[in-house]
């Protein structure tokens, strides 16, 4: 099988698990348990009661990036024994270090430390304040533009998904008036987040320091794969490169539109979104190209390696 | 204004039950009028919008997404069939579909 035009990415942490995401995966729930055990034991022994049927964690901001990071980690891992390897890889939000493990620049117990490190760095902010998140979609730029300038908001873009869906990041209240205000001017959808972290927004800037002092401190190795930038579209092959992208990517917008854009740009025609949800398959929908975006279940599927 | 005929409607009718039974994975014969998009199908926002843009280029409509959204906050839809009658209408009516309301 072709892999020259494949890319990996990687999404952020769920808020919900779909029942039985990967059962055309032959031997991955062995994997991910191993996986699982082992963050028990370096990060957090509640780990080791996650289930899917039972919704396990979404209460918990920082447990549920751990289920994220390690699912994604074990389904690289699981593609790796089948011989699938991409050529690019792309984490999306908090999806950014199952990115560097893939490309074998950061160790599966170092991303845990990551982690852990960003989230205690950010809740040195939350609690100051109430923050949230929103979707809106159906709206084109321009309207977006126009519903801030109505509402004299601080809020800024987070993430721009397609042409007419985007993330915001901000104060709590806000967030709701603006996602009101998205519904009245006619939205299709608008959405509050269950977040409680304005991630990708100004408001994380003042904890990047303390983050950056620690991400420096860590020893990256060079990518095995290209990494794709979600902030600039950059190629990120140095080690202060890579350094960097974690740090700005707590507190600078991303752009994942642009992102998958960029891909295919450079060949890529399939995307595989490894993790357990379809999120960023559903919104594939509205991009540009002809690139075939699959989950990891519906992936092996389509090329029988079960 | 586009005329509605039972061609149209069913013509409509195919594309949204097919679209639905290829994007949520499901069987065509467990697709019905009263199928709950969210609740029975695992269906989105994104998937109506999606719908939205195939039908805009198949008959060549001039509709503001947003219309739809303001028309969909006082007509919100649930099932199949509610998503086929609002198809129908934004048709029928397009960029005019709030003066129903009038």
């Amino acid at each position: 099988m072709s892999q020259k035009k494949l890319a990996f990415v990687f999404p952020p942490f769920a808020s919900d698990y779909p029942d039985e995401p990967f059962t055309n995966l032959s031997g991955f729930e062995d994997c991910f348990r191993k996986f699982l055990s082992r963050a028990a034991e370096f990060a957090d022994p509640d780990l080791n009661q996650f289930s899917i049927p039972s919704r396990t964690f979404l209460d918990d901001e920082l447990k549920t990036q751990y289920i994220s990071y390690i699912q994604a980690c074990a389904l690289v891992s699981w593609f790796r024994q089948k011989g699938v390897i991409p050529a690019y890889s792309s984490g999306y939000s908090m999806g950014i270090y199952a990115a560097l493990f893939q490309s074998e620049v950061i160790s599966f117990l170092d991303g845990l430390v990551l982690i852990r490190q960003a989230y205690k760095e950010i809740k040195k902010i939350t609690g100051k304040q109430e923050y949230g998140m929103c979707s809106i979609i159906g709206l084109n730029q321009d309207d977006i533009d126009h519903l801030i300038l109505k509402q004299k908001t601080t809020l800024k873009l987070a993430i721009q998904n397609s042409v007419c869906s985007f993330s915001f990041s901000g104060i709590a209240r806000e967030i709701q008036k603006l996602a009101e205000s998205a519904q009245e001017e006619g939205a299709l959808s608008t959405r509050v987040l269950n977040v409680s972290v304005p991630y990708h927004s100004f408001y994380l800037k003042d904890i990047s320091e303390g983050f950056s002092e620690f991400v420096n401190q860590m020893s990256f190795r060079s990518p095995k794969m290209p990494i794709v930038s979600l902030i600039d579209q950059e190629i990120l092959l140095e080690e202060h490169a890579l350094k960097n992208e974690v740090v700005r990517n707590l507190f600078t917008s991303l752009n994942w539109y642009g992102t998958q854009l960029y891909l295919q740009e450079l060949g890529v025609n399939r995307f595989v979104e490894c993790g357990s949800g379809k999120g960023i398959v559903k919104n594939a929908r509205f991009i540009e190209g002809d690139a075939v975006f699959y989950t990891a279940n519906s992936f092996m599927a389509s090329f029988e390696l079960k | 204004m586009a005329l509605i005929t039972e061609n149209t409607r069913k013509e409509v009718t195919e594309i949204v039950y097919n679209f639905f039974a290829d994007e949520c994975e499901v069987e065509l014969k467990d697709i019905h009028g009263d199928t709950n998009i969210i609740n029975d199908i695992d269906g989105d926002s994104l998937m109506f919008l999606e719908l939205i843009e195939i039908f805009k280029k198949k008959y060549n409509l001039d509709i503001e997404l947003k219309t739809i959204g303001k028309y969909s906050v006082k007509h919100p839809v649930q099932t199949i069939g509610q998503l086929i009658d609002m198809q129908l209408l934004i048709i029928e009516h397009e960029n005019k579909l709030l003066e129903l309301d009038n």
